[in-house]
């Protein structure tokens, strides 16, 4: 056929082929270049960052255009790195640069808003009372109160302007206030280093008011106890340059490209440098693609594999052959040298606490602190009380150093190790692997191991005492064999001794072969780099119960291969967002220690364990955890009771403190004619007067009033979630277990039981947003808080030196405002509304011993409860602090907004440290203008959040560069070294808000930190301890590898040791129970941080939803799924005693059997149906966990075991959770549709290939 | 000048009680002006008695719910538009250069789409206009009338309101129905004339014209007319 008709006569095609067809010419409208045009029209570009729980703080472009935000890119201008250093930019991730669109989204809290039912009962009430009457009149009617209370989570809000949510609020605290005591008003907010201006916003107002600061890190699982146990330090880590540093890089449980995200570039270029790299971590995660070698441990048995590389690097490096570097660093810089008194036992002995000079009958000649002082032996073979511990840091000048000297200036060698001496003993050791449930490994060792240790015989007080040293110890508790005989030793790898890589092998699923290859990878760079071998560890090994144990495994590795305080070595815990840099500028700041000191501060964790009342569903007893090797003693009672110890010994803090009113204490001592200490020592004691942990369920001792603000508590951060529903806020849950009166279990000894259990405590709920978040959903008041474009703020953050400004790029959308002006708008209606029940009030405030003051020298040797030996308390040794503030109600506005004048007065300082900050009181007077008149007149002004910005910068040496010299100062008198090198070039350099805005700065080195800012290394904590010789705020002075608090040695944990997961116990009384006819599995239920949103921020975000599945969802093995029948995208449930959730399924060969993980946090907002089993919407995450206190995280008025706001305290854990998962066939998505869909039965396809 | 842009907008608005009060009013200018088909205020008017007789309380509970917390039910246009895309800001920006060409400046703490704030601008403009410039999102309007009509809400008469009054035949006509009778005549010596009959139209709310712009929808059918086979279009 011809192709005549084929052709075209009059037109050519516009669109022609060419190649073949592969290519087209197109000729289209140029148009679209108007709108790249019009995005980079913008009437101006602004600086700011994102003040979300992340450690990134990147610096960011805001392009405004009529006075809306278009769009954001990343800011490349930081201040370039030295040679050979890559630059710290591009900084950014998918989640921030999403982040503009958040501005208009429709899920924005636009106005404030009340619960309908309380707005109306309020209306009513104020038509004849006044607003303090009217809110009594609210809450002290059971069904009006329960009217609002119930509905919590059911919707019902209505709008409100600010004037009457300010008078509600400001009611609810002065009534209060009035009626039970200012620490009943609670507040919570995390990560104040995102934003600390609007954290201070909060916490001010609160500190003036006397209520209650809860702490969140340790309640986030994210403070690693480990570290002030060996160090004194919350934790204090390398920065993310650093990285660039090291020779070997361990990343263990943690997923750094995924995490964090604008610092992983660094970990990528020094794989190019020729840098070593190990990953751990049991499922295939983002970043074990990185890796030489990816070890896959079973979950929860990272501490058996710490111990197995700490025993092939103590036997290669340190007894086999001894590395000269690595001997002379555990000699000068650890307590390896430090004796242990050894007492008798049976045929043997049990390791006790630390000897001290004290034990000496001439005390070693030491007079000031010395049952603080810890003893080793020298190299002429006498005891010696080496300068440096804490018995040097109080009460004397000039001594408190690592410098390796004594007293009298001659130079000290200690010995690390009496082995030379020949006499030896046997020595208990506990072994807790002997039993594991769950599927976890137990293996066939009995649960006490006796080995021989080198020893010698002191002539002490008390009597010839054993002793013997740490690294002794720790040699036998590693299980070496070192020719002394005896049993539980190993000369070889493959014996199944504890802690071999054979035993290690069988218990954690990891050849042993890979085990002995990264031991002496890791600790022959160290060797070659003198301590290049960094660990970065995260969430996946910090958030299981015993923690302790492979957070204290990876550290001894460090330790042992000096790696800690040595460039590009290190332990780099990134586990949330701990480095408030300016921290000294800011604690007077947020907790109004410029107007009254001291702040009322609780650890959150045993807050919300004993008043969300998870206490009463407590199924880990305490024998379960208790060592074999235990101390003799009343180790009887349950988990709150320990804690309810720890608080009436002034261990922990309280909140509530007393079940009576703070605010009539002084009277009521006045009367009788005694000082408030010596009254409510003896009230105590006469039980006159009574501490609220007693009795957490009396109404008495509820918390009444609580703020959320920056947090999202309730759909994010709340382990056992449905226990905070229930008990806190009184409305629907989905808890399915019973409590232990139920039960009819064992309850607690030391706290009132109530058959019946509250439900509601809170009588009011407010909290802070910019979003409708899961806890906006549950509150009575909502408040539209700025986004972080609309704001004038500071971030910092651990992984850069920057700090990092928030700046208001536009003004706050609809109604919303600044956490700094809307805490302010209530103070101010607080002040005006409070005179009519509260005027100047003397309040008496309880606090624990604390880290880093004189109180951590409370305790040397005895735990005495003076509850249950009859001995009269003494406040500041046996039990909490007394002291007497005056709180100015009607005057607590003028006192928010202006500088108090205590800082003039007492100084500021931290961490131990104090200096005079006058100048800078004057400065900030000149700076910001004083207060006119008032009950602050003659201050300097605190009015907007630029003033307060200024205040922080102006009064912490991180910013601020003759503050830094002043602090170095003061801690070289402590040391009797001159530190000031650090500072001096910098002395000069203040830094102001606007330099921030203009480009981020690198903050100066201040002794609030243990690493420095310089050209020449990168931020690196320790640096300052191995280097300026500061001594580890610990009992020996010295980074502590043995634990002696009676209860460390009571719960086996004085040395490092292996724990399998506890048992919660939380499936086996509903398993079939349930059923709705799909097979059930029980998993190991994981938590991990996402890639689509920073805990539950941007997970309501479409551009990040569309990213990821969108929706709840639960990874799950290919093996367990296809036991019950789960295909990928399934709807399941996962329930416990605890509660429900559901999910769709993401069926994926990346995780590891008998796992399932569910990213955090996903809002139960967002495409969320009803569960089978609660008929409630879904359940997020926390649903299913409940958290679990461990007693020696409860420790205090011990030296680095006292107690420091998210410095110390019980944690959090959630991983050693398990849940029953099965298919779901009815899925109902609550909106009346009849009937529900039917996920349609699993029909086996054959796979065509 | 249309009031009864006014009123609607107030219906749409959040309930208080001054809007209680007003009823009688918006009826009455509803009925006045007769841009509301009859049938459509008889409608509005059951809205009407609602708002007039239920406890502000539960009103205002109900507006929250369903405004307020429902994004599919959003009163932003953009929201329905462009959702959390980039081209919101920009599109935000245009339309406050909308209302400032008109010599009007938003005052309220609203974003300029925002449904009833954009209806108080249209009851500024002359009638034709107005219609004109409803007639733009009057898919978006048909959408969310349909969605409330679902939920059995009585809101949905004040947004079936707004589709009639935005489709009167006058303003608005269904392609291919143009009447080519009245065109003017053709001089193609008319330059001026020229240019308007060629001139490109502007960007649209909603799906819009899908040879227009950088939506999907054009994405789409530039992907799908380059896969197509060129020898055979």
């Amino acid at each position: 056929m011809s192709h005549f008709l084929d052709r075209l006569s009059f037109f050519k095609k516009q669109v022609e082929p060419f190649a073949n067809g592969h290519g087209i010419v197109t000729d289209e409208p140029r148009d679209w270049e108007d709108g790249y045009r019009k995005r980079w029209q913008h009437d101006k570009i602004v600086r700011s960052t994102h003040g979300v729980n992340c450690t990134g703080s990147c610096s960011w472009k805001i392009y405004v255009k009529g006075g809306i935000v278009t769009w954001e890119t990343q800011q490349t201008d930081y201040p370039r790195t030295r040679p050979d250093l890559p630059n710290h930019e591009p900084r950014g991730c998918a989640r921030g640069a999403s982040y503009s669109w958040y501005l208009y989204s429709a899920n924005r809290v636009k106005h404030p808003m009340v619960r309908g039912r309380l707005l109306k009962a309020w209306r009513a009430a104020r038509t004849t009372r006044s607003p303090v009457e009217a809110w009594a009149a609210i809450v002290e009617n059971p069904e009006t109160r329960a009217s609002y209370v119930s509905k919590r989570g059911l919707g019902g809000f209505v709008r409100a302007t600010w004037d009457e949510v300010n008078s509600i609020i400001a009611a609810a605290n002065a009534y209060t206030v009035k009626r039970y005591g200012p620490d009943r008003v609670v507040g919570f907010s995390p990560i104040p280093a995102m934003s600390m201006v609007s954290y201070a916003a909060g916490a001010r107002y609160l500190s003036l008011l006397g209520g209650v600061c809860l702490s969140f890190y340790d309640w986030y699982c994210d403070l690693p106890p480990a570290s002030p146990m060996t160090w004194g330090e919350q934790t204090d880590v390398p920065e993310s340059a650093d990285w660039y540093n090291a020779g070997y890089l361990l990343i263990w449980g943690s997923n750094v490209p995924q995490t964090r995200t604008p610092d992983a570039h660094f970990y990528t270029e020094v794989r190019y440098k020729g840098a070593r790299s190990a990953v751990i971590s049991p499922d295939y995660a983002e970043a074990t693609k990185f890796a030489d070698l990816w070890l896959h441990p079973k979950q929860g048995t990272d501490a058996a594999l710490a111990l197995a590389l700490g025993h092939v690097i103590l036997r290669e490096f340190h007894l086999n052959r001894r590395v000269a570097y690595f001997d002379d660093y555990v000699r000068q810089y650890t307590d390896l040298p430090m004796l242990v008194r050894l007492v008798r036992r049976g045929d043997g002995y049990v390791p006790d606490r630390l000897v001290r000079a004290d034990d000496f009958i001439d005390g070693l000649g030491e007079a000031n602190n010395p049952a603080w002082k810890t003893v080793a032996i020298d190299a002429d073979g006498t005891p010696v009380a080496p300068l440096g511990s804490i018995g040097f840091r109080w009460g004397e000048d000039g001594a408190w150093t690592l410098e390796p000297k004594r007293r009298d200036g001659s130079d000290t060698a200690l010995r690390i190790s009496l082995i030379e001496d020949g006499a030896t003993a046997p020595v208990a050791f506990p072994y807790f692997g002997g039993a594991a449930t769950n599927g976890f490994v137990a293996t066939a060792h009995p649960d006490v191991v006796t080995r021989n240790v080198p020893i010698r015989r002191l002539a002490l007080k008390d009597g010839e005492t054993a002793v013997a040293t740490v690294f002794d110890l720790l040699c036998a508790n590693y299980g070496l064999d070192r020719g002394l005989g005896g049993d539980g030793v190993a000369t070889d790898y493959d014996q199944d001794q504890p802690y071999t890589p054979a035993w290690a092998e069988r218990v954690t699923g990891v050849p042993r072969d890979q085990i002995i290859h990264l031991a002496r990878e890791f600790a022959g760079n160290a060797e070659a780099t003198r301590g290049r071998s960094m660990v970065i560890l995260g969430a996946g090994v910090n958030h299981w119960y015993h923690m302790d144990m492979t957070y204290r495994g990876i550290i001894n590795l460090l330790v042992l291969c000096g790696c800690i305080g040595q460039s590009g070595g290190g332990w780099s815990h990134y586990v949330g967002q701990e480095k408030l840099r300016p921290q000294t500028g800011w604690l007077p700041i947020a907790f109004g220690l410029d107007w009254s000191r001291p702040p009322r501060q609780m650890n959150g964790t045993s807050f919300f364990y004993a008043h969300t009342d998870q206490w009463r569903y407590e199924t880990l007893k305490i024998s379960e955890i208790l060592s074999p090797t235990a101390p003799e003693g009343d180790w009887s009672g349950s988990m709150i009771d320990y804690n309810v110890r720890a608080e009436r010994m002034g261990w922990l803090p309280s909140a509530p403190q007393l079940q009576q009113n703070p605010l009539g204490i002084a009277a009521a001592a006045q009367q009788a004619g005694q000082t408030p200490q010596d009254y409510v020592a003896q009230a105590l004691s006469s039980g006159q007067l009574s501490l609220s942990c007693d009795d957490p369920d009396d109404p008495a001792n509820w918390p009444r009033n609580m703020f959320v603000w920056r947090s999202n508590l309730l759909g994010s951060s709340g382990k056992g979630h449905e226990y905070f529903l229930k008990h806190l806020l009184g409305t629907t849950n989905g808890v399915l277990g019973k409590d232990l009166g139920v039960e009819g279990r064992e309850r607690p000894q030391d706290v009132a039981w109530h058959d019946q259990a509250p439900e509601g405590k809170l009588d009011l709920l407010v909290t802070l947003d910019f979003r409708m978040s899961t806890t906006c959903v549950y509150s009575d008041i909502v408040l539209p808080t700025a986004t972080w474009y609309e704001k004038n703020d500071l971030n910092t953050s651990d992984m850069h030196p920057f700090i990092h400004p928030l700046s208001a790029a536009v003004d706050p959308a609809w109604e919303s405002r600044t956490d700094w002006d809307i805490y302010k708008g209530i103070a101010a209606a607080f002040s005006a509304i409070c005179p009519e029940v509260l005027g100047r009030e003397t309040d008496v405030v309880l606090t624990p011993m604390q880290h880093d003051t004189q109180g951590e020298l409370a305790q040397p040797y005895e735990v005495s409860d003076w509850r249950r030996t009859g001995a009269p308390p003494v406040p500041g040794r046996t039990m909490a602090t007394v002291t007497v503030v005056e709180r100015d109600y009607p005057g607590l506005y003028s006192r928010f907004t202006a500088i108090g004048p205590l800082l003039r007065k007492l100084g500021n300082g931290g961490k131990g440290i104090s200096w005079d900050t006058g100048h800078e009181v004057e400065f900030l007077a000149a700076l910001n203008g004083t207060v006119r008149a008032g009950a602050a007149a003659g201050q300097p002004r605190l009015d907007t959040d630029i003033d307060a910005i200024e205040a922080i910068l102006s009064l912490a040496p991180e910013t601020n560069g003759e503050v830094a010299v002043k602090a170095w100062q003061a801690l070289g008198k402590i040391t009797g070294r001159d530190h000031t090198h650090l500072a001096r070039s910098k002395e000069d350099e203040k830094i102001r808000f606007r330099d921030l805005v203009a480009q981020p700065r690198k903050i100066i080195s201040s002794p609030t930190w243990s690493g420095i800012e310089s050209e020449k290394v990168c931020y690196n904590a320790g640096y300052t301890n191995v280097h300026e010789l500061i001594p580890w705020r610990t009992l020996t002075g010295r980074q502590q590898l043995y634990q002696d608090h009676l209860w460390m040695r009571a719960f086996g944990e004085a040395l490092v040791t292996w724990r399998p997961p506890i048992d919660t116990k939380g499936t086996a009384a509903h398993q079939g129970r349930h059923g709705n006819g799909n097979p059930e599995i029980v998993l190991n239920f994981v938590t991990p941080h996402q890639k689509w949103g920073i805990h539950s921020t941007y997970t309501d975000n479409l551009l990040m939803l569309t990213l990821s599945r969108g929706g709840p969802c639960l990874w799950i093995s290919e093996t367990d799924a296809s036991q019950v029948g789960i295909v990928d995208n399934d709807w399941i449930e996962a329930y416990n005693s605890n509660g429900a959730l559901i999910a769709r399924a993401v069926v994926s060969q990346r995780v590891n059997p008998g796992m399932v993980m569910m990213y955090h946090a996903q809002e139960k907002i967002v495409n969320m149906p009803g569960s089978e089993i609660t008929g409630q919407r879904g359940g997020i995450h926390n649903s299913v966990t409940r958290v679990v206190l461990k007693p020696t995280h409860m420790i205090g008025g011990y030296a680095q075991q006292s107690y420091g706001f998210n410095y110390y305290g019980t944690v959090g854990s959630n991983r050693d959770e398990f849940v029953i998962i099965r298919r779901m066939n009815r899925i109902d998505w609550l909106d009346g549709t009849e009937p529900a869909f039917q996920q349609p039965a699993f029909q086996q396809k054959e796979v065509v290939r | 000048m249309a009031r009864t842009f006014r009123a609607l907008a107030a219906l749409i608005a959040y309930p208080t009680p001054a809007l209680q009060a007003a009823t009688g009013d918006i009826a009455a200018v509803l009925a006045d002006e007769g841009l509301v088909p009859a049938t459509l205020c008889a409608a509005i008017g059951g809205l009407l008695a609602e708002l007039a007789a239920t406890d502000i309380y539960d009103l205002q509970e109900r507006y929250f719910a369903l405004f307020d917390r429902s994004r599919t039910l959003s009163l932003h246009l953009f929201e329905h538009v462009h959702g959390e895309s980039r081209d919101r800001g920009q599109a935000m920006a245009d339309l406050i250069a909308l209302y400032r060409e008109h010599g009007l400046e938003p005052t309220a703490s609203e974003l300029p789409d925002f449904l009833p704030l954009f209806l108080e601008f249209l009851s500024m403009l002359a009638d034709d206009e107005a219609r004109s410039l409803l007639a733009e999102p009057v898919g978006l309007l048909q959408v969310l009338a349909e969605r409330l009509t679902k939920r059995d809400s009585a809101y949905a008469a004040v947004f079936q309101a707004l589709v009639a009054i935005a489709t009167l035949p006058a303003v608005v006509a269904a392609p291919g129905t143009t009447d080519l009778s009245d065109d003017p005549p053709d001089d193609p010596d008319d330059l001026v004339a020229l240019d308007a009959v060629w001139e490109e139209a502007a960007v649209h709310f909603g799906p819009g014209d899908p040879t227009d712009g950088c939506g999907t929808d054009r994405l789409r059918a530039r992907v799908r007319a380059a896969a197509r086979d060129a020898t055979v279009a």
